[in-house]
């Protein structure tokens, strides 16, 4: 399924860049992910418990970082594979400058997998822009007081 | 087909089933939506509270310009009740339109609010409605407007622990006109789009017009911008025709293999507008 | 012996008797697998692939083992000396992928099974089914058949880059002259979606081995018990005869269960290795993802015309997808298809081109109809598209062209021989049912009015009664023993396998009025190899007209053997057997059928050349198909708004041949049109791009309901068929195949004022409301 959209972010181009790359920000903002594991370059592994109401998954997971143009563009490839099924995320994030803030703009393709695709289709559209509205609510939030380049604050570390 | 092992409990008392669920109990009622997701291994609560033996929460009565409905109230049992038909007909006329005769003698309005389906039958009427919920747990009761409820697909603003105890749903003024429009999933039978409608007028004008609406978006919504358009007219087609195009206004529609987001758009102003126009022709 | 005066009784067939297995069914007291229970019995579930295709790199199955009450896991690795899942079609140069038991290496389906884990119950086998871990490497898939045959396609089985199995030409009379002297060529692109055919019960296996016996009995939800045992000996490698199929009762199949999956196999395999009875029962969503599919036709139709609307010729590129695998009969279904192509008119000339495609799908088969639904419904559509481009009556047109009554046996271009018909006749039963011309004023009106009203016909033949035994990959007769025991009790055993169709009843009737007998006195005993004799099964529409027909051979011969103990008996050479009873013409005097009975196993004294007993066995194999044929029309009105389709009047009239039971045949024209009008309206089984099946429940795969059925106005003509005895065609598919052309017709003919030609099924009320409201667009 392709899905698309635009947020608006409160930070410098060039900083969202960089905070939507960091795996410290990715693993806080991303649903159901408490961690992720550097396996290798712009590589990461997690564990993400998926939750809607009283549904959910674990997934064992995979995050890669790819194409990246900074400071505008870059490409984020998410996989989880669980009981449940499958999903893949492919997705092409566009980081266009206003003054203060700068819209993000993802463009991409989600694709999933066993029960999940079999019985969850009609909730495919509604729950993926949920998830990604969780990731962008998550990620003003947590990237309030980061708008200059410095150190993750120790509240992000836990 | 098999559900995770689980733990299973029917306490009898409120109380009782209440510490349990404090203690991570997941409250089930006609398990007409739990059971299958369970069964999916979409859920995989370790310890399943049944409500079903607490008396307490069935029933419904009248107080003072409210009506009240026990969360395990089945559709059937509100569909049927003569109170609910003289008192509140938008409600008994959306419960008939819920699943089939099994589903209906089974499910509830507690555990369908709290499941939060956005294609369920109910919550358009909720809304509409402007109904209340009184929610409990183990450390006290709460209410809770519907619009306060429904926060997103699936999400409600149930607390863990938290169940519904009862819906309060305000007595109809009896001149209003209502309706419930539903076009149906050909599969699941449930809504593709619902619009839940109540108009009421006076001296020849819509003084007051209430729409929810299911289906269409993340969560049940009022319409506020076609209520608004209807309120102070006369209700003529056309200003029905007007109010019903805005009853999207502002939505995001969902997309599935049975209804595009546009053609699920369409489809809501189709709606809408029968539901307003049966409405207004039923208000004296 | 007495002193009897006739009363003749009145026949039961023709009769509307109650389905005597009825009772059981709604009563719950009926056994099907699932109730089941053996001593000892263990339960297995099945993991299965969550990929369309993948590479296995590895399997781990020691969590699971070490879970308490799991007993074994077996994976490909451990089956391999199992023999292959069968395809019993042959076509020259047919790609025949091996179809393990088990994936191995690699996994070609959603749904494809990987491991099988046994243990003590149920619940146990489901939990360590999660602890089994398979490494996939996923790989691309492809579920669509037309793009399976572009080039850079994703492979199905990377030995044939191509995705093509077979292609398949047939040719009969002359096409390019027919096309040279057409005045008029229509073409169509016309599909016939997949469909999943959700029989009420699914399937289920339950093995026994008995070590000491060397003797294996499975118990399987089946259509074709006899045609399991020696498919299933043959992959197990034991013997034919120390295998014992017992179909219990099975709740519906719709060709489903005319087949023989992996699941039969394997769970034999578990029992002989496990020496424990085991029991697998398929889940839904197992019956959506594994149980094979029908339908999947993309079809390109020519049809070449005279101007007065004589049909000259019809040409065809069928393009059938297949899934990953061949089935029991899988390639074979497309070909049907060509064969009925003509449907009932006389042109002389085809041409048919197949192209038989994989996909990384679950296979297609059989599937209530079986290729004559995708044919009628093309011929069909043809006939409306090149009338509506002649500007010709629908109906005209079919009656200018129907093969005549005086043209039988009719030989087609397609090689077939018509048996018998007058496709007039049920047409215009049902133009006069709706009153033709006051239905095409009252359209006119309603077209004024704004309303979108439509009018379709179909006029449909199909082949049944299958079918003679060089048509048949493993024979086409059918087989009856009638025993009628000492005390005059008829017992009779059929070869073919009812689930559902009612021959329960149909075949006492039968045997009822031909022996004189208690309808109540006699019994149907089927679908267990160890008792009844070798026999082919319950599909195609051939039950009554082939096993029937069986039946009715060993009927008259128990006849004559009864006449010749009566005469004996009576001592007398003028005898006559009615009403159960042997009279003496000249004294009066009878004995009754048990008197004879009896008479025949004391044997205390025998007529000459007689053996004692009172059995008759029969083997027939019919000479011919039959061609059932009939006209279904369907009035439908389409609301604007929203694209929904109202069907205002449903009648349907069926030329079946002679009528044994009409209670049973509404019932099962009832169910065939739901079925029609589930293809045409609500059903569809989809896979998206990444042959996942995302209608892989009933939340999202529309079956027809009992609340949304219209009211069907069923009625009939009559031409017996001289193929057999009993002058029967065959009704188990008849409703199907009328249906969906009449009701597309019907919509199309709604939509005429948008310029709307054609309209692919199901005929949902978006792909409707885009029509009439953006031009198709939207
Ligand atoms: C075949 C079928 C067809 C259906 N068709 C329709 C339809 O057309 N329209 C429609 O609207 N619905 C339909 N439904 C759903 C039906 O209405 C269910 O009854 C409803 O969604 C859930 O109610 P329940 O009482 O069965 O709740 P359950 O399934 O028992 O519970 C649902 C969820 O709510 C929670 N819950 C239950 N009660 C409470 C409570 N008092 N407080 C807090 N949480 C609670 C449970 O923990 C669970 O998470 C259909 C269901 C089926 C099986």
């Amino acid at each position: 399924m392709k899905i698309n959209g635009t947020y608006l972010v409160h930070l410098p181009q060039e900083r969202a860049y960089a905070l939507l790359q960091d795996p410290e920000i990715l693993a806080k903002c991303m649903p159901g992910c408490d961690r992720l594991d550097k396996v290798a370059e712009n590589e990461y592994e997690m564990k993400m418990k998926m939750a809607i109401a009283s549904m959910s998954g674990l997934f064992d997971g995979r995050v890669k970082l790819a194409d990246q143009q900074p400071p505008s563009s870059f490409r984020l490839l998410v996989e989880g594979k669980g009981k449940i099924g499958f999903l893949k995320g492919d997705g092409l994030l566009k980081i266009e400058t206003g003054d203060e803030t700068t819209n993000v703009i993802y463009e991409g393709d989600v694709q999933i997998g066993g029960t999940m695709a079999a019985v969850g289709q009609r909730l495919l559209d509604t729950t993926s822009k949920m998830m990604i509205k969780r990731f962008f609510d998550k990620f003003a939030e947590v990237t309030r007081d980061l708008k200059t380049p410095g150190p993750v604050p120790a509240q992000l570390q836990d | 087909m098999i559900a995770h092992i689980f733990e299973y409990s029917a306490p009898t008392d409120l109380k009782e089933a209440l510490g349990q669920l404090a203690s991570g109990g997941k409250p089930l009622a006609g398990g007409m939506s739990l059971i299958p997701i369970m069964k999916l291994r979409l859920a995989a609560p370790e310890h399943v509270v049944d409500l079903g033996r607490i008396v307490a929460l069935n029933y419904i009565r009248e107080e003072a310009g409210t009506l009240h409905a026990g969360a395990m109230t089945t559709h059937y049992q509100i569909e049927s009740s003569p109170l609910v038909r003289s008192r509140c007909p938008l409600l008994a006329e959306a419960a008939s339109h819920i699943g089939d005769v099994q589903v209906r003698n089974m499910g509830t309005i507690g555990g369908s609010a709290a499941h939060a389906d956005p294609a369920a039958d109910y919550p358009a009427s909720l809304m509409a409605l402007e109904v209340q919920f009184r929610l409990a747990s183990s450390s006290g009761e709460r209410t809770v407007s519907v619009e306060d409820f429904f926060v997103d697909t699936f999400a409600t603003a149930l607390q863990p622990g938290e169940i519904i105890t009862e819906v309060i749903i305000p007595v109809e003024d009896p001149s209003a006109g209502v309706s419930y429009q539903k076009m149906v999933q050909p599969a699941s039978g449930y809504a593709i789009v619902g619009v839940a409608a109540r108009i009421t007028k006076s001296g020849g004008k819509v003084t007051k017009a209430r729409v929810g609406v299911t289906g269409l978006g993340p969560k049940a919504f009022r319409a506020k911008a076609a209520e608004k358009l209807l309120e102070g007219t006369e209700g003529t087609a056309a200003d029905i025709a007007k109010a019903a195009a805005a009853v999207s206004e502002g939505v995001e529609s969902n997309t599935d293999l049975h209804a595009s987001a546009n053609y699920r758009t369409q489809m809501a102003r189709v709606y809408a507008g029968r539901a307003l126009s049966v409405a207004v022709s039923r208000a004296t | 012996m007495a002193t009897t005066t006739i009363t003749r009784t009145e026949p039961l067939v023709g009769k509307r008797i109650r389905r005597r297995e009825d009772p059981r069914l709604i009563t719950g007291t009926a056994t099907y697998v699932e109730d089941i229970q053996i001593p000892g019995m263990h339960h297995a579930c099945i993991l299965r692939s969550p990929h369309a295709a993948a590479r296995i790199r590895s399997i781990t199955t020691q969590p699971a083992l070490d879970m308490p009450g799991v007993v074994a896991v077996f994976t490909g690795a451990d089956t391999q000396g199992i023999g292959p899942v069968p395809c019993g079609a042959s076509l020259p140069g047919l790609r025949v992928p091996y179809h393990r038991i088990l994936a191995t290496d690699r996994v070609y389906f959603v749904g494809h099974a990987v491991a099988v884990v046994v243990a003590t119950d149920k619940y146990i086998a489901r939990d360590a089914i999660d602890l089994i871990e398979v490494d996939y490497e996923p790989l691309p898939a492809v579920a669509d058949p037309e793009k399976a045959i572009a080039p850079g396609a994703p492979p199905v089985h990377p030995e044939w880059p191509d995705n093509v199995a077979f292609t398949f030409h047939q040719e009969g009379g002359d096409i390019d002259k027919a096309f040279a002297e057409a005045d008029v060529v229509v073409k169509q692109r016309i599909t016939s979606q997949r469909l999943i055919p959700t029989a009420m019960e699914t399937r289920g296996v339950v093995a026994e081995w008995r070590p000491g016996e060397k003797s294996l009995t499975l118990r399987s939800s089946t259509q074709i018990p006899h045609l399991m045992r020696t498919l299933v000996a043959q992959m197990l490698s034991i013997p034919e005869n120390r295998l014992r199929v017992i179909t219990p009762e099975v709740g519906g199949g719709f060709g489903s269960k005319f087949n023989v999956y992996a699941e039969e196999a394997l769970m034999g395999f578990i029992a002989m290795k496990i020496h424990k009875p085991v029991k697998w029962i398929e889940s839904r969503r197992e019956n959506f993802l594994c149980t094979i599919h029908g339908r999947g036709h993309v079809d390109y139709f020519e049809l070449a015309a005279k101007r007065d609307g004589t049909m000259l010729g019809l040409k065809l590129k069928l393009i059938q997808d297949l899934g990953a695998y061949h089935q029991l009969l899988t390639p074979l279904i497309p070909t049907f298809s060509v064969l009925m192509m003509p449907g009932l008119y006389k042109f002389a000339n085809i041409q048919a081109d197949i192209t038989g495609v994989f996909t990384n799908c679950v296979p297609t088969d059989a599937y209530r109809g079986a290729g004559r639904p995708e044919a009628t419904h093309g011929i069909e559509r043809m006939v409306d598209i090149l009338a509506a481009e002649l500007k010709m009556d629908p109906a005209e047109i079919r009656f200018k062209n129907f093969v005549q009554p005086d043209e039988f046996p009719y030989a087609t271009p397609t090689g077939l021989s018509y048996d018998s018909g007058n496709y007039a006749a049920p047409l215009e039963k049902a133009l006069a049912a709706v009153d033709y011309p006051h239905l095409l004023a009252e359209q006119a009106k309603a077209r004024e009015a704004g309303k979108l009203m439509g009018i379709g016909i179909s006029s449909y033949g199909e082949i049944c009664a299958v079918g003679p035994s060089p048509a048949m990959p493993a024979g086409g007769w059918e087989s009856a023993t009638v025993k009628i025991e000492p005390t005059g009790k008829v017992t009779i055993m059929t070869g073919i396998s009812p689930h559902g169709q009612g021959e329960e009843t149909t075949f006492a009737q039968i045997a009822a009025d031909e022996l004189g007998v208690d309808i109540d006195d006699v019994l149907v005993i089927h679908g267990d190899t160890t008792v009844v004799q070798y026999g082919i099964g319950t599909f195609g529409s051939r039950g009554t007209a082939v096993g029937g027909s069986a039946l009715y051979f060993a009927l008259q011969d128990l006849k004559a053997k009864i006449k010749k103990f009566g005469a004996m008996l009576l001592d007398s050479d003028d005898i006559l057997f009615a009403n159960g009873q042997c009279i003496c013409n000249k004294t009066g005097k009878s004995v009754t059928i048990a008197e004879v009975a009896g008479a025949s196993y004391r044997a205390m004294k025998l007529p000459p050349d007689t053996e004692p007993g009172m059995v008759a066995t029969r083997f027939w194999e019919p000479p011919n198909f039959t061609f059932p044929f009939g006209a279904h029309i369907v009035v439908t009105e389409v609301d604007k708004d929203t694209g929904d389709i109202a069907i205002k009047r449903y009648v349907a009239v069926d030329d079946i041949g002679k009528i044994i039971n009409p209670l049973i045949v509404d019932g099962q024209i009832h169910g065939g049109v739901a079925q029609g009008l589930g293809q045409a309206l609500w059903e569809q089984a989809v896979y998206d791009d990444n042959g996942q099946l995302i209608t892989g429940e009933l939340m999202d795969y529309a079956l027809p309901r009992a609340s949304r059925m219209p009211w069907i106005e069923s009625s009939h003509t009559v031409t017996p068929s001289p193929v057999n005895p009993l002058g029967v065609k065959g009704v188990g598919e008849a409703g199907t195949i009328g249906c969906s052309p009449a009701v597309v017709n019907s919509v199309v003919n709604a939509l005429q004022p948008f310029g709307i030609r054609h309209i692919d099924m199901p005929l949902t009320s978006e792909k409707i409301w885009k029509l009439v409201n953006a031009g198709g667009q939207a």
